[in-house]
Parts: structure tokens; C-alpha cells; sequence
């Protein structure tokens, strides 16, 4: 029967052990299975329900090479299709984003209503016989089988039986709302900014879902440059790392103080942290209250990731706190390509946005303090295991883990967050994760996500 | 783009003074740049200047979104923090350091409102190199410069770059344009 070969058997036993094969991060067949087992039935981040305020408004995303279209109808329903004509396969939409009612190809000028189905077809009568012969309501782009949004935030599984997005986000969604709330507070994004670089798509992903062992080598120029306090890089060890559902990640520890004294210390106005405040699921709020500690880096499984950090933005010394979403698309196994947004409070002032979207550009996205250095770590262990000696390394995932295989540390028996915490520095999260991509990895390809009727010609003449 | 260069003041002929000067000024700064002598580079700054570089994304029929989002949007303060990282040798991605090659071309200036500013338009192109492993990486676009005159002193005061890639192929912007 299908399944993947001996090697990448072998690579999922070895990843349960915590030993992870270099061969993961750049053998071309493990990308191949990643695509038919893995993001075949994950459910996917296309975009933000905030990019897209009007009728006619659409953005053109990807799913490995799939492109899609997401656009808000005139009834402002938001829907997903393949940006792929249904005719001859022409890419019936060319832009990256922008407000239309129709999608022409350009191919043969099959046109397309900005919901999807299709408008026109040149010479219906006299090439194909008319609505007799060619019924215009069958021939619509099609929809990915599966299309969910949680709080804005919209997602599509390429798997007809995909399971639902809430079972898949199970606890995770209330850390996730952290980052984008139901409301009172309100999120916008802006970007995506848009980049490819070297690196093997699962090291950024495992990174953001507990990798706080980086932050005081990797980001200790930050430090020293004040632009973010030099405790905030060398006091990882301190945050509570939290795993729940398809999702992980990690927090900061926080100065001693109320929930209002904490948020005020980190750069949010008054008016805006009552609205933070009232958008916390009530064990994140105690979270932060009693364990003292807020969110940072988290990785919903298997290639989306947000940030919560704050950072200097001026010589007088005052912080601004920002959020950022970004998606590791995967371009082949040694490429990524990043889009990563800047992550707003809508009713914010314009005078905190500003500062918050400064924050977010001195510290992440292209050209950020932070995240240069992340990704010439990726790229350069990308590079590194792609030799034949080196290819045969098994690499050290086995932080926090005895000789034996047990637990060092236990989870915290009093953690106020959803799922798990557990303390300072370990890898249990990014193994958790590796052992999520193992388990997918041993799945069988799931059923097409188009099952297109060829009628048989026989059956065509009676 | 276009519509942005339409708008502007009167174009001045190449054999101009100012022109001159402002295109010695572009080659000077280029070599500043290459040779990564950030402190020169920085003296070359207006205290309020702008520098910013808008992500460049195709919507609808226009070949630019301008406005939305910027790979980078600085002032003075936010370019001597990252200048200063750069110093810390501890920023990693930089070590070894980016060979860049700042190509400056097609320069046009042009009047403004003000007398001791214009604003020049540029092409460049920049080829970068690291170590024996990284690259060579290109990256192509305009720069929309006003340079303020003081004396026989030129300084940048405001930069708008427009890249012509919307996704970018280098790894990151450590370097600047």
C-alpha cells in the first residue's frame, strides 16, 4: 500500500525519541510526502477578515502552489476559490489584492462573479450548445472543501473530511483569541510583507511554538542596544511555556504589578486596556495576573505563527506593544516563502497604532532587529544538513527529557492558562509539534479535493 | 510611480550645478554604503529624516499598493538603533558582513517648493554577496530622494524606495538601500 519510504519511517520513529534526522529539513521525498499527507489535511491560514472591508474586495493566497482567492461578496459573505478557470485552467485572477465584480481569463474570456460562479462564457450558444449543453451554475471556481473562520481569522482544509476547525484548535483557540479576540477589541492587520529565503519551513514553525533557548544568544544585540529590555532576552528561562490543542507556545515573565499596571508597563494606554482586558478568556486573564506571565511566540499547527512582544521606539525610552501573524509557506524543502502582517487594535488611536506598527518594524518582518537574525539561523542549518555526511546526523531535540525518555520537568500543577505549562527552558513543545508532523506523516493521502464527474462517453450518447 | 514623478517641479538640465551635485552626492553616499562606513553614512542624514520602504504589491490594475505596509519605515533614531546592533558584533546575520553593490543610475532632479530642497529620482541596483554561501541576491528599484542644501552641504532628508519585486528573494534587510 502507499506509505513513505523506509528513510522517512525510520525519521518518525526518531522524532518521537527527540532525535530529529538533518535529512527532515532538506530531503526533497520528505517535502513531497509533507505535501500529499500533511498540508493535504491541515486546516490552512489564508487571511484576515480586516483585509477585505467592502464588497468586491478579494486577496489572491496560497496553499503550497494552490492559488486562492479570497473575496467578499455583495452580500458580504467572505468565500474561497481556486484561482483556476474552470475551461482550460487559466489564472482568472493576476493581482495579489484589489476590489473587482468580475474575474476574467484571459485566456478564453470565461468571466467570474465576484462569488465565484461563473458569469460568462464567449459564444455559449453557437460553441456549446447554450444552458442545454453547458449549464453556467455547474461551472463556478471551485470552493476548497472546507472553509472556516474563527474571529477573523480564515482558514480552508484541502481535506473533504477534514476534521472541524474547533475540534483541531481544541484549547489552543482561547490563546489564539489572545492574539485576535472575539472582541470588545477589534484587530486589523496590515501587510503581508513578502520574502523567500533558504530555510526548510518546519525550523521557523517549531521555533515560534517554545524556542525561548534562542532568545539570549540569537537576540542579545537587542538587548544591548536597549531596544528591548536586556532582561526581556536573558530572562526566557523564567516564561511558562503552554501547549494545548493543534497549538503551543511561550510567554514572557512580567514585572510585579495588577493586570493594569502590567499592561501599562509594557507601552498600552489606559482606554485600550480595558478593551484588552475584557477580551481575555478568563483563565488567560489569570494568567497573567497570578502566574505573571503574557503570551509571546506561538505556532498553530503546522505553519502559523503569531507574536506578542514589545520594544523602544524612541530616545526617550517609551514601549510599544505589537502583535504579528506570518505564514511559512513552504516553496520546496530548502525554501520558505514568509508573509508576515503587522496586527492592529482597530479602535486604537492612530497616534498608538503608529507606535505599535514602529515597534513591529525595528523588532520583526524583512528588516526587523529580531527576526534578521532568526532567519540566518534557519537558513544556515537549512544549508548545513544538506550534505551527504551531515545528512546522516540525528540532531538534539531531547532538552528537558532524562536519558530513559521521562519527563524532567512535570507540567505545572498550578497553571492558570489552558492545556500545559511547563517552566523555564525545555523542547517539549517542539517536540509535541515534531510529533504531530510524525502522526501526519503516517496518514494515508486523503481523499481528492475535487471529485470532478467525467461522465463516460457511452453513457453521454443513450 | 509615474503619477509621482508627473507631479513634480520642474525637471533641471543635466548640466545643471545642482544636478551635479545632487548626482556626486548619490556616488559618494553609494561608497559609503558599500564600505559599510555607517557612521559617514549617518552624517549624511537630515536629523528629521524619513526613510522608508513601502512593500510593493500589485492591486488591481495598478502595478503598486502604496501606503499599506513597509519592508522599512524610519526616522533617525529607529536607523542609529539598527546601526548600533550592527556594531554589537553579536548581529549575527551580518557576520560575516553583506558585500553590497550599490549601481545608481538614470538621476533626474527636480524643483521643489522650497529652494534649498530637490527631489531626485534614481535607479539602482544592489548585488549582494556573504561569505562563500549566500547569494548573489538582486534587488531593483527607484529611490525618491529630497536632498536639502545648506551651504555647500548636502544632506538626505526624506528617501522613498519603490522595489520592483513584491515578494523579495533575499533573505532579509539588514542592508540598506
Amino acid at each position: 500500500m502507499d506509505a513513505p519510504n523506509e528513510n522517512i519511517l525510520r525519521a518518525l520513529d526518531d522524532v518521537r525519541q527527540g532525535w530529529i534526522p538533518t535529512s527532515i529539513y532538506s530531503d526533497p521525498l520528505v517535502f513531497e510526502e509533507e505535501q500529499r499527507r500533511l498540508f493535504s489535511r491541515t486546516w490552512q491560514f489564508l487571511a484576515h477578515d480586516s483585509e477585505l472591508p467592502n464588497s468586491g474586495d478579494y486577496v489572491v493566497r496560497y496553499v503550497l502552489n494552490d492559488s486562492f482567492i479570497v473575496a467578499r461578496g455583495e452580500d458580504r459573505q467572505v468565500r474561497v476559490f481556486l484561482n483556476v478557470c474552470r475551461h482550460r485552467a487559466g489564472q482568472v485572477c493576476r493581482n495579489e489584492s484589489g476590489n473587482t465584480k468580475r474575474f476574467l481569463c484571459p485566456y478564453h474570456a470565461w468571466s467570474y462573479k465576484i462569488d465565484g460562479s461563473l458569469a460568462s462564457v464567449p459564444y455559449h450558444e453557437e460553441a456549446y450548445g447554450g444552458e442545454e449543453q453547458l449549464r453556467k451554475e455547474d461551472y463556478g471556481l471551485y470552493a476548497p472543501p472546507r472553509m472556516r473562520m474563527f474571529n477573523g481569522l480564515i482558514f480552508v482544509n484541502l481535506d473533504p473530511d477534514a476534521e472541524p476547525l474547533e475540534d483541531y484548535l481544541g484549547d489552543y483557540a482561547k490563546y489564539l483569541a489572545f492574539y485576535f479576540p472575539a472582541g470588545p477589541r477589534h484587530v486589523e492587520v496590515r501587510g503581508p510583507q513578502r520574502w523567500r529565503f533558504g530555510a526548510n519551513w518546519k525550523i521557523p514553525a517549531e521555533n515560534f511554538s517554545g524556542d525561548t533557548y534562542h532568545t539570549p544568544h540569537t537576540h542579545a544585540s537587542t538587548g544591548v542596544i536597549k531596544l528591548v529590555s536586556s532582561a526581556a532576552t536573558t530572562n526566557r528561562k523564567a516564561g511558562i511555556n503552554f501547549a494545548a490543542g493543534r497549538g503551543a507556545g511561550s510567554t514572557f515573565r512580567m514585572e510585579p504589578g495588577t493586570l493594569v499596571e502590567r499592561l501599562r508597563s509594557i507601552g498600552y494606554p489606559d482606554d485600550h486596556i480595558e478593551r484588552f482586558a475584557a477580551s481575555l478568556a478568563p483563565e488567560l486573564r489569570t494568567m497573567i495576573e497570578k502566574d505573571g506571565v503574557i503570551p509571546s511566540a506561538s505556532t498553530l499547527f503546522p505553519n502559523f505563527s503569531l507574536l506578542h512582544l514589545w520594544a523602544r521606539i524612541d530616545d526617550e525610552g517609551h514601549l510599544a506593544p505589537f502583535t504579528t501573524m506570518r505564514l511559512w509557506r513552504p516553496i520546496s524543502a530548502t525554501e520558505t516563502e514568509i508573509s508576515a502582517w503587522w496586527v492592529g487594535d482597530k479602535d486604537a488611536s492612530e497616534e498608538f497604532k503608529e507606535k505599535s506598527y514602529k515597534a513591529y518594524i525595528m523588532c520583526f518582518g524583512t528588516s526587523g532587529m529580531f527576526e534578521q537574525d532568526d532567519m540566518d539561523a534557519w537558513s544556515t542549518l537549512t544549508r548545513m544538513t544538506r550534505g551527504y555526511m551531515s545528512g546522516s546526523v540525528h540532531l538534539h531535540a531531547r532538552m528537558g527529557m532524562r536519558s530513559d525518555g521521562s519527563q524532567m520537568r512535570e507540567p505545572l500543577k498550578d497553571f492558570s492558562g489552558p492545556g500545559v505549562g511547563h517552566l523555564g527552558f525545555n523542547e517539549f513543545n517542539q517536540r509535541r509539534w515534531l510529533n504531530f508532523w510524525a502522526e501526519h506523516l503516517e496518514k494515508d493521502v486523503p481523499a481528492p479535493p475535487v471529485r470532478t464527474v467525467v461522465r463516460p462517453l457511452r453513457q453521454a450518447a443513450e | 510611480m509615474e503619477a509621482a514623478v508627473a507631479s513634480k517641479g520642474k525637471m533641471l538640465p543635466f548640466d545643471h550645478p545642482v544636478h551635479f551635485a545632487a548626482h556626486q552626492f548619490l556616488v559618494e553616499e553609494v561608497y559609503v554604503q558599500d564600505r559599510r562606513d555607517f557612521d559617514a553614512w549617518l552624517s549624511m542624514l537630515a536629523p528629521d529624516v524619513v526613510y522608508r520602504v513601502p512593500v510593493t504589491s500589485t492591486f488591481g490594475a495598478k502595478p503598486h499598493k502604496e501606503g499599506e505596509m513597509d519592508h522599512l519605515t524610519e526616522d533617525l533614531y529607529s536607523l542609529k538603533m539598527r546601526i548600533a546592533r550592527l556594531k554589537t558584533n553579536m548581529a549575527w546575520t551580518e557576520s560575516p558582513p553583506s558585500r553590497t553593490r550599490h549601481f545608481i543610475t538614470n538621476v533626474c532632479c527636480y524643483e521643489t517648493e522650497r529652494a534649498n530642497e530637490i527631489r531626485v529620482l534614481s535607479a539602482f541596483l544592489v548585488f549582494r554577496t556573504q561569505g562563500d554561501y549566500q547569494g548573489p541576491d538582486l534587488i531593483a528599484g527607484m529611490r525618491d530622494d529630497i536632498l536639502r542644501r545648506s551651504g555647500d552641504e548636502m544632506r538626505l532628508a526624506r528617501r522613498i524606495v519603490s522595489l520592483d519585486e513584491s515578494v523579495l528573494k533575499t533573505q532579509n534587510l539588514a542592508i540598506f538601500l
